[in-house]
């Protein structure tokens, strides 16, 4: 028996507890108090993940640090937790992006301070679940608690239409997630356990099934991502949230189903994922595509952001359908960009935000003059994001188009569906040029501009923080790599074989 | 040796004393009244307990009666309380003016 | 004995310049102006001069060691051991890498220094400085990646710091009030991702042929397999060497044409010109620009291989033969735009253009080394031009200024008036207001002169000789591109006189030229270095003393080793493909055909007399008219990609965008899928339900139920009198009842 990876989902727990015994007085003489504690549990949490690291090896394909206990055994329900390859980096991005969303929100949540850390450390707790669990229902329940706290997050410290964008999110992701469900006790019922890899093991007796399945949890995922075209609920839920809502919900709850995809619709419904790949890819393109271009025309800054996860996470589900190794590496390793350089472009509109409380991108313009250390870190994110060679953005895109080029589930002609997603590359700089211009380059023309005031040491510290891992996955990846290097070998021979097999 | 009674006199004597004592609750006005009409009845009863204990030759009967006696006592004791607490509250023990509860 | 592991640091250099002056410049400029100044100015040309040094020290090691390649691993980088996808950090020291990073690092230092005089008093003096030691870091990295994807860091990277100075003074608005400066920088950096596009992919293409990125095994791969007739498996297709050459070669073209500004993505490079003068000079002239150049070179395998398969695009063209128009039409077309220039750095921006355009149609000829001959020279003696000019820029500035000042101070009112109208269009780079500067600027009009002759290519400065070698390969290979690149020739030679004579001859059209002053030591020292340069820099690849290099081969096998043609040898090969298979040739001495170099000789005095004729003592004053304004030469101006993109294109995506956001996304996908058809749908049903099917029915229940209730209670209520006796005889009641029943009705 192994407790680890259980105290790691939990320890958020503690956190809440200890913030449900202060009082939050009313001339807030307690505020502080609630910050450092929910500051110190994500720390704490970031540091056990990092055990964990620590203790993973990444030469082993198959899940490791495993702690399994029967639930319902009368339906072949565990408690079972695990972590391989796929997962580990995810984890690590959680605590991550938790950790600094929390310190980001320092500042900017100014009222009901104990319900939001409640619900931030809640939601992590979440995360943390979804990443780790390996039996399917359990699974669900974490991935169903997710919603929870980032509906209130979204509903009570958003912006003027929280409300409408909250129930949107909640209903959106809800309705997927039906279908899963169903799918999932399909699967459960006609195997008599929920577990993965016992399911993986007997994936025969579902085969019959599969296509039905596979889109089953296709949707539920793909709206997570999301792929086109089920994005609508996204530039809602993110113009609305607050700053660190959309850091978290950028960086890691649109992971969630980019892992969906490679931990469940690849390994269960091997024949399915290869029969669809060239339609998924294809919707991806246009995501791709269509994100850039979209995000491209907005006039609000958090919005332009918004639209530019459809664009990026194009390119994670795109190397993750195209079936081999390059591209699953490089969509893992992607979603971890992602999560740094959009998280971190978050961070910087809502710094600017917070100063200002206008996201419109009309207002600004010119503040390299006043804040130029700010200016120059933003640029960095935003070159970053843009995928320059030497920033993280960069190692995965290129590892997805490479696989991509090379992909056989894609027909005959992959180079066709590498082409389309290249000019994403173009287009990118079109649209994350146009946005640094509008902020940060070009005359000063209003006095909000003028008069902001200077980055504190916080902002700083959080801001540095993103780019210690932007710079360190875009120059030295390696490691990276090697993490998910096995597993991502293991899945995809997995794939192969099973694909050989029914092949005539 | 006393001389026997028949028991029959007892359960006479027992129901006159009850029907008096809740002719009393009924008709009477004044609440100490009304208490000591309670006693009345209680009292009937216990008589009745002893009588048939004696006939029966089962001391169960007798038992009762202690607990009755015991119930009794309480019972005047919080009753004279409200009594006393509604007298100064309204000047009055007259039970027809104190109506509340009236739907 | 060699120092190859010392090439790490012409990348630490830079490096370590650029991280102080970024993290502490500012500091130390604002705390003391000039002291800083020169602090941060002088530390960022000293890392770029250590760079040089270093560099230099790689070309006496090659040298003294047999000139083979050498790699100088830094670092692992990706590495995928599932997709045996494997690149690393790793520097490839070979001739032709070492020649481009002197280049860089040389024209670099001298470029820093030029810039340490002319950006003295800008606010922003420490953030120049870093991003220059920033661009040389990147362009170092290109120049000696040892793999096409290291390569395509220091590609980026370079554009990127292209994208910074350009857009330098990100504050300024032009007349219209729109933010050129920022809008130049944007258009560059998009244009140069177009080209990137075409690196990506044809990166891609190479890794799935080879399995490698590395350039080596690239180029030792491609000529085994062509040799062996290998067919590729690609996706699901075969597909023989060639083909697969093929489209790599065009994609890499795409990549130089973006950032060597070839047709049809050069109008990025005139715009371009918004950036500081000495970043003109740097990057947009003598470096940066030609990594497109050094990138068709450095993979000149995969052209020979394409060209001696005779796999063809469409059937049409072969790859090689299609850089080679790509770069002739450029050269020809460029040099005519240039005609209509009124802006001195924009002349010079299209005569870069034009000449890009030479070296690309050279290296499309095979003719690498006269690509590399054209580019070192042209380095020389464009950063002389660019830097020229911008010493004729900061002396009208100076001049301007100083009469600013002068009515200021005597307060003359018609005099002022006079001024006061002029100053509404005054441009100090606008060559129409200058004139007759060779009196006020005698070093600048000097060097200036010797720059604009070995432009136009007059003997014997160093622009003949490079010319003179692509017009040579030309007349002997390829009779059409030749006729092209005279033609351009005689362009060049044509628009440098018009130059010339507008800048130093003639009167001064404006108080601010007749007020000019020469800059101060610290911008002309550099010029006459970099004139020197110009003026010898033909000897780096002399007809004769290769002629004689060859004679002598035998008795001194390393002598004359720093000709070009011999130093080329060892990183470019000279590829033969036989039907047997590929032979290493050894390279053709180069010869001076007198037929050649007479015309091309002919051709440049033509142009410049021409341009003599043409524009002696005009314009008179500076708002008359050009005098070929009307002419055909000026329908250039307006045929231009340039136009076709800033009204075509460009509006055409922003509204296709809008369309996208606002109409498809906006209103069709979220309005109306979304809130009209989904949600509203439901809001109809859920209505339905609640006012009709619950209000009346199930509510219709609930109410009646609550109704009946309170009915009874009315009635019941009666029963509770409130009189304690009544209650008492209920129960008295009950209990007589209840005996009654007891005693006579149980049984």
């Amino acid at each position: 028996m192994n407790w680890l990876l259980t105290i790691l989902t939990f320890l958020p727990l503690v956190g809440v507890l200890a913030i449900l015994f202060v009082k939050e007085s009313e001339d807030g003489s307690n505020r502080d108090t609630i910050k450092w504690i929910a500051i110190a549990a994500s720390a704490v949490t970031f540091a056990m993940s990092l055990f964990v690291l620590f203790r993973f090896d990444a030469t082993n394909p198959a899940l490791q640090l495993i702690d399994r206990v029967d639930w319902i055994p009368s339906w072949g329900i565990s408690y079972f937790m695990g972590v391989d390859g796929l997962s580990i980096l995810m984890v690590l991005l959680t605590t991550f992006i938790s950790l600094l969303a929390t310190i980001g929100s320092w500042s900017a949540i100014q009222t009901q301070l104990k319900a939001y850390y409640i619900f931030m450390l809640l939601l992590e707790m979440g995360m943390l679940g979804v990443f780790l669990a390996q039996d399917l229902f359990l699974f669900y329940v974490f991935w169903e608690f997710t919603l929870v706290p980032m509906y209130f997050l979204i509903g009570i410290w958003g912006g003027a239409r929280r409300v409408y964008a909250s129930i949107k999110f909640f209903l959106y992701t809800m309705a997927g997630s039906l279908l899963m469900l169903v799918a999932i006790l399909y699967m459960g019922i006609t195997n008599q356990t929920f577990a993965l890899p016992d399911l993986i093991a007997g994936r025969e007796a579902f085969a019959h099934a599969q296509n039905l399945l596979f889109i089953a949890f296709f949707v539920a995922f793909a709206i997570k991502v999301p792929v086109f075209p089920f994005h609508s609920w996204l530039p809602d839920a993110h113009t609305e949230a607050p700053t660190a809502g959309s850091i978290i919900l950028a960086g890691v709850l649109l992971k969630m189903g980019t892992y969906g995809f490679m931990r469940f619709n690849l390994p269960l419904f091997p024949e399915a994922s290869s029969h669809y790949a060239p339609i998924i890819a294809v919707l991806a393109i246009i995501g791709i595509i269509y994100g850039a271009i979209v995000s491209f025309a907005q006039t609000d800054a958090k919005k332009l952001v918004a639209y530019s996860s459809i664009s990026h996470l194009g390119f994670v589900t795109l190397g993750i359908f195209s079936l081999n190794s390059a591209g699953i590496q490089g969509g893992i390793l992607q979603g971890v960009n992602h999560g740094l350089s959009t998280g971190a472009l978050f961070f910087v509109v809502g710094m600017l935000y917070e100063r200002t409380h206008k996201r419109e991108m009309s207002v600004y313009g010119g503040v390299w003059s006043v804040m130029p250390l700010f200016s120059a870190l933003s640029l960095i994110i935003v070159l970053s994001s843009m995928g320059l060679p030497g920033l993280n953005g960069f190692v995965g895109e290129f590892t997805i188009l490479l696989g991509s080029m090379g992909a056989e589930s894609l027909g005959p002609h992959p180079w066709i569906y590498t082409a389309f997603a290249t000019t994403g590359v173009i287009l990118a700089a079109v649209y994350l040029l146009w946005f640094f211009q509008r902020l940060f380059m070009g005359p000063m023309t209003t006095d909000e501009v003028r008069t902001l005031p200077p980055m504190n040491r916080r902002e700083l510290a959080v801001l540095l923080a993103f780019l210690v891992f932007i710079f360190w996955i875009g120059i030295a990846p390696a490691g990276y790599f090697h993490l998910m290097d096995s597993t991502v070998n293991t899945l995809v021979n997995d794939i192969g074989s099973a694909l050989l097999a029914v092949a005539p | 040796m006393p001389s026997a009674v028949d028991i029959n006199w007892y359960i006479a004597l027992s129901g006159i004393l009850f029907v008096i004592g809740a002719l009393g609750v009924l008709l009477r006005r004044n609440a100490i009244i009304l208490f000591m009409s309670i006693e009345l009845m209680l009292n009937s009863a216990n008589l009745l307990f002893v009588a048939f204990a004696r006939h029966l030759g089962d001391l169960d009967g007798q038992v009762l009666v202690f607990f009755v006696i015991t119930v009794a006592a309480a019972e005047v004791a919080v009753g004279l309380a409200l009594i006393v607490a509604i007298f100064r509250t309204r000047k009055s023990i007259n039970i027809d003016e104190i109506n509340l509860l009236k739907g | 004995m060699n120092t190859f592991s010392l090439a790490p640091l012409i990348l630490y250099l830079p490096l370590a310049g650029l991280l102080f002056n970024g993290l502490f410049g500012r500091g130390i400029v604002d705390r003391n102006r000039k002291s800083g100044e020169r602090f941060v100015g002088w530390l960022a040309t000293l890392m770029t001069f250590g760079a040089f040094v270093v560099s230099l020290t790689l070309l006496v090691s090659l040298a003294t060691n047999g000139f083979e390649a050498w790699y100088v691993p830094i670092m692992d980088w990706i590495n995928i051991p599932g997709a045996n996808f494997q690149v690393g950090w790793t520097q490839q020291v070979d001739t032709l890498s070492v020649t481009m990073m002197l280049v860089v690092s040389g024209i670099g230092t001298l470029i820093h220094i030029y810039a340490i005089g002319y950006m003295h008093d800008d606010p922003d003096f420490s953030r120049f400085f870093t991003y220059l030691n920033l661009f040389v870091f990147f362009m170092l990295i290109l120049v000696s990646a040892s793999s096409y994807l290291m390569m395509f860091v220091g590609w980026e990277g370079v554009g990127l710091c292209s994208y910074l100075l350009i857009g330098f003074w990100f504050g300024r608005v032009d007349k219209n009030g729109a933010p050129a400066n920022s809008n130049a920088a944007r258009k560059a950096m998009v244009m140069n991702r177009i080209g990137d596009f075409g690196v990506l992919l044809a990166m891609f293409l190479l890794f799935w042929t080879f399995g490698t990125l590395d350039y080596t095994p690239i180029f030792d791969g491609a000529v085994e397999m062509y040799k062996a007739n290998h067919v590729v498996q690609f996706g699901g297709m075969s597909l023989s060497l060639p083909t697969v050459l093929t489209a790599v070669t065009a994609l890499l073209l795409l990549g130089a044409a973006g950032k060597s500004a070839q047709i049809p993505l050069y109008t990025w490079l005139p715009d371009a010109m918004a950036g500081p003068t000495p970043v003109s000079a740097l990057m947009h002239a003598a470096t940066m620009v030609t990594a497109g150049v050094y990138l068709l070179v450095r993979s000149n395998v995969l052209y020979e291989v394409v060209r001696d398969s005779g796999a063809l695009i469409l059937g049409l063209i072969s790859t090689p033969d299609l850089v080679a128009w790509t770069g002739a039409l450029t050269a020809f077309f460029a040099g005519l735009i240039a005609f209509s220039q009124n802006d001195i750095k924009k002349v010079l921006a299209y005569s870069t253009v034009s000449q890009l355009g030479f070296m690309v149609a050279a290296a499309g000829m095979g003719a690498y080394v006269a690509a590399m001959f054209h580019l070192i020279t042209h380095a020389f003696f464009k950063a002389l031009l660019f830097l020229g000019s911008g010493s004729v820029i900061h002396g009208m500035e100076h001049g301007h200024h100083e009469i600013a000042h002068g009515h200021g101070d005597d307060g003359d009112g018609h005099d002022g008036h006079d001024a006061h109208h002029e100053d509404d269009g005054f441009d100090p780079q606008d060559m129409r207001y200058m004139g007759g500067l060779r009196n006020r600027m005698r070093v600048t009009y000097i060097t200036y002169m010797i720059g604009a002759l070995a432009l136009a290519g007059i003997f014997p400065l160093s622009g003949f000789w490079s010319k003179d070698e692509i017009l040579l390969h030309a007349q002997t290979h390829e009779m059409p591109i030749f006729i092209l690149l005279a033609l351009a020739a005689l362009g060049t030679a044509f628009y440098v006189g018009r130059q010339l004579i507008m800048v130093f001859f003639g009167k001064p059209r404006h108080a601010a030229a007749e007020h000019a002053a020469e800059s101060p030591a610290l911008m002309t020292r550099p010029l006459i270095v970099l004139a020197v340069l110009t003026a010898l820099g033909g000897l780096l690849n002399a007809p004769y003393l290769t002629k004689a290099m060859a004679e002598r081969n035998e008795m001194h096998p390393r002598g004359f080793w720093f000709l070009l043609e011999q130093w080329g040898e060892h990183s470019i090969p000279a590829i033969h493909l036989t039907e047997e298979g590929v032979v290493h040739m050894p390279h053709t001495p180069v010869v001076l055909s007198p037929v050649v170099a007479g015309l091309s000789m002919l051709l440049a005095v033509g142009g410049l007399l021409l341009a003599w004729l043409v524009y002696r003592g005009r314009p008179r004053t500076w708002d008359e008219a050009d005098r070929l304004a009307r002419t055909p030469i000026w329908w250039w101006n307006i045929l231009p990609l340039n136009t076709f993109y800033s009204r075509g294109l460009v509006p055409l995506f922003n509204r296709f965008a809008a369309w996208s956001a606002f109409k498809l996304d906006g209103e069709f996908w979220h309005d109306f899928i979304h809130d009209r058809v989904i949600r509203d749908m439901f809001v109809t049903f859920a209505a339905f339900s609640s006012n009709v099917l619950d209000a009346q029915g199930v509510d219709g229940v609930v109410n009646g139920a609550g109704a009946v209730t309170r009915r009874l209670a009315g009635v019941l209520r009666l029963t509770q009198t409130g009189y304690a006796r009544t209650y008492a005889l209920a129960v008295f009641l009950g209990a007589v009842g209840l005996l009654v029943y007891f005693l006579f009705m149980a049984n």
